[in-house]
């Protein structure tokens, strides 16, 4: 793979660039392409934002369930469409709030969850048989006690769980390669779950995505346009393969599969990994899996802008950025999409800053007029050259992680962070250097900042999660939950889907950490090969 | 170029339960590049963090946190480096560190905070000056 370099003849992920797109510059096949047709490379719909506009999914998660869930509402009044719920590092991690390393991250950057009460009041009052709920449970250890307990808080409201649509996040990498923590599950262990999660939703929860493949993060810890592809396709690929491997055929799970995608500076760049990521996908199911059912041809994908390009100096600027990066989403035919708050680099987003998002999506959708034609670029001499050349180096990528045996291997022997470490050094150092200009870093720099307000947190998130804690430890047959727990260690050990013994320990009101625990014990631990 | 950190020591840490590598190994690769030799703890307590700064005699700890924990588990590490006596250690700290924060975590001994987007270059050459001013100190007590 080339390393990104910074030159006007090339895209931020080292694409050659023409000075102007020529009619010779397009492949053969783009002008018989249709939106809504294989390979999907216009949309996955014929009528796209006609028919229906993208998801209006703006993240929140902070403090404890009742904090978040008053965003939620808030949000959920002034427009949103859909709930995007993110958790804290110690819920994400399957830690209690209690733990003595959680303290000082209780409900920071994330709602604190311990036990399945926490989710009764997360979803107060919000229409679960309506409204889609994604849950940024990013890490397998985590999602499979989230899920049992949102699907149990749903129950407890006589929502049945046919009547449940939404996401996991559900994503091994994040565990293994993206994001670090204390006593990390290895990646074998991690996708394991990862599977189990997935293998459960596809015949209890018909209208649930029990996977977000997620990109987006993968560019955020350093990947360029073309490792965020590849990683996000040969992740899904694996997927695919445990999942027949475990016998399931792949009509009934690949429409289920969802991704989850950057938007980041390089416009014409993102358009066309949108695209191109389309295309490689509908082409593998179709031509490497033999699958013909559509459906499960279709790569059906969230879009987040890049919280990492957001600067602290001149803020506000974030606004313009974003907005920017939401655009090329919508032209690059997102089926959902949060545009980051502009005080992203600074805090999680204060309310204003939150609703400030989300009116610019209305912009998008209302005023620009992009969203009444379905893939407004294409025939574009440059974005279909963009798209064929982004195809090709991903694939070129794709080659390279399958002769290492696919995406689970290359994490464990560390390819994945030697990469993104790699690309991430280069990319700031093009900054430091100065080949790359940024608004309020290396240039433009001057001037007096008008500082944002930070958003506060509530400061009793810990006292009263660890009361709750103690309260429910007390209430509950202690002996019940403590061998629903040692329940869910064996059928992890002897490699049987956890989910069913998961749901039975939360039944007994375990906690997360009490889960997370077992499940450490279980799969083992593993260093992360950063240094 | 900065020359002032060859042969010297640092010891680099996460805080809490903050997931960012991104930030920390970008710095850790420089410090080594600047010609530093780099003990990187990954996630560690206040406890473990205190005694490797006594054990690898650094001069220098890196801290990093981008989940806003700083409040909470900064001035853990500060009183633990005081408790084992290691409180001469330059300590830095890197992160999502909103500004109106930094007072506190200086009168706590903090000797210099990067927020996002500092440059790289720069905070090297700041850390240089006072892993150098540090180590003329230790001379000179040692030399007393």
């Amino acid at each position: 793979m080339s390393s990104p370099e910074v030159s006007p003849e090339s895209t931020a992920s080292g694409l050659e660039l023409p000075a102007y797109g020529r009619p010779d510059d397009v492949g053969p096949t783009a002008a018989s392409e249709r939106p809504g047709s294989f390979p999907f490379t216009r949309g996955i719909h014929e009528g796209m934002y006609r028919n229906r506009p993208w998801t209006m999914r703006q993240l929140a998660g902070f403090g404890r369930a009742t904090d978040t869930n008053a965003r939620y509402r808030a949000l959920l009044a002034a427009g949103a469409t859909g709930v995007n719920g993110v958790f804290d590092y110690p819920s994400l991690r399957a830690f209690d709030s209690d733990h003595p390393l959680a303290r000082s991250d209780v409900g920071r950057g994330g709602v604190a969850v311990d036990v399945r009460d926490d989710f009764d009041d997360l979803f107060a009052e919000i229409p679960l048989d309506k409204v889609s709920v994604s849950l940024v449970s990013s890490q397998p250890i985590g999602a499979v006690a989230h899920l049992a307990m949102f699907v149990q808080a749903a129950q407890r409201r006589g929502i049945p769980k046919a009547a449940l649509s939404g996401t996991s996040q559900n994503d091994f990498l994040m565990e293994t390669a993206i994001t670090i923590a204390p006593q990390a599950l290895p990646p074998v262990g991690s996708f394991q779950l990862e599977c189990d999660l997935i293998e459960y939703a596809i015949t209890e929860l018909p209208r649930w995505n029990p996977v977000s493949i997620s990109g987006y993060n993968y560019r955020e810890a350093g990947a360029d346009a073309v490792l965020e592809s590849a990683l996000t396709l040969t992740h899904a690929q694996a997927v695919t393969h445990e999942l027949i491997r475990r016998g399931h055929a792949p009509e009934a799970f690949l429409s289920r599969i969802s991704f989850f995608l950057n938007a980041h500076s390089d416009f014409f760049e993102e358009i066309a990994k949108f695209r191109a990521a389309r295309r490689a996908w509908a082409k593998w199911v179709r031509d490497d899996l033999g699958v013909v059912h559509e459906p499960s041809q279709r790569f059906r994908f969230h879009v987040q802008t890049s919280g990492v390009s957001n600067t602290a100096r001149h803020a506000h600027v974030n606004i313009a950025r974003s907005m920017t990066q939401g655009l090329s989403a919508v032209l690059g035919g997102t089926q959902s999409l949060h545009i980051n708050g502009f005080d992203e680099a600074v805090s999680i987003p204060s309310e204003h800053a939150a609703m400030t998002a989300l009116r610019s999506q209305y912009v998008l959708l209302h005023e620009t007029g992009v969203a009444k034609s379905a893939d407004p670029l294409g025939g574009s001499y440059l974005v279909e050259h963009l798209t064929d050349v982004m195809e090709e180096r991903v694939q070129d990528v794709v080659a390279q992680i399958d002769a290492m045996g696919g995406v689970v291997p290359a994490t464990e022997r560390g390819w994945v962070h030697a990469e993104l470490s790699r690309l991430s050094f280069e990319a700031q150092k093009a900054i430091d250097d100065e080949e790359q200009l940024i608004v309020g870093v290396n240039t433009m720099n001057d001037g007096a900042d008008v500082p944002v307000e930070i958003f506060r947190l509530p400061t009793d998130t810990l006292a009263k999660q660890s009361a709750r804690l103690a309260e429910v430890r007390s209430r509950r047959d202690t002996q019940a939950a403590a061998s629903a727990v040692e329940e869910v260690g064996q059928a992890a050990v002897a490699k049987v889907n956890v989910m069913p013994a998961v749901e039975r320990a939360v039944e007994q009101d375990a906690t997360l950490g009490e889960l997370g625990a077992v499940l450490r014990t279980s799969l083992g631990l593993w260093d992360f090969p950063l240094w | 170029m900065v020359n002032g950190l060859r042969g010297h020591k640092a010891v680099i840490a996460k805080l809490g339960f903050d997931a960012h590598w991104r930030g920390v190994i970008i710095i850790a690769n420089a410090l080594r590049d600047a010609g530093m030799e780099v003990v990187y703890l990954g996630h560690a307590s206040a406890e473990d963090i205190a005694s490797a700064v006594v054990q690898e005699d650094a001069i220098l700890l890196g801290l990093s946190t981008l989940s806003g924990n700083h409040l909470g588990e900064c001035p853990s590490v500060m009183e633990q480096l005081r408790v084992v006596g290691a409180d001469d250690v330059v300590v830095v700290l890197g992160g999502t560190v909103p500004a109106a924060d930094v007072p506190e975590l200086e009168a706590d001994g903090v000797a210099a905070v990067f927020p996002t987007g500092s440059s790289v270059p720069d905070l090297l050459v700041l850390i240089e000056e006072l892993v150098v001013e540090q180590d003329a100190a230790r001379r000179k007590a040692g030399s007393l």
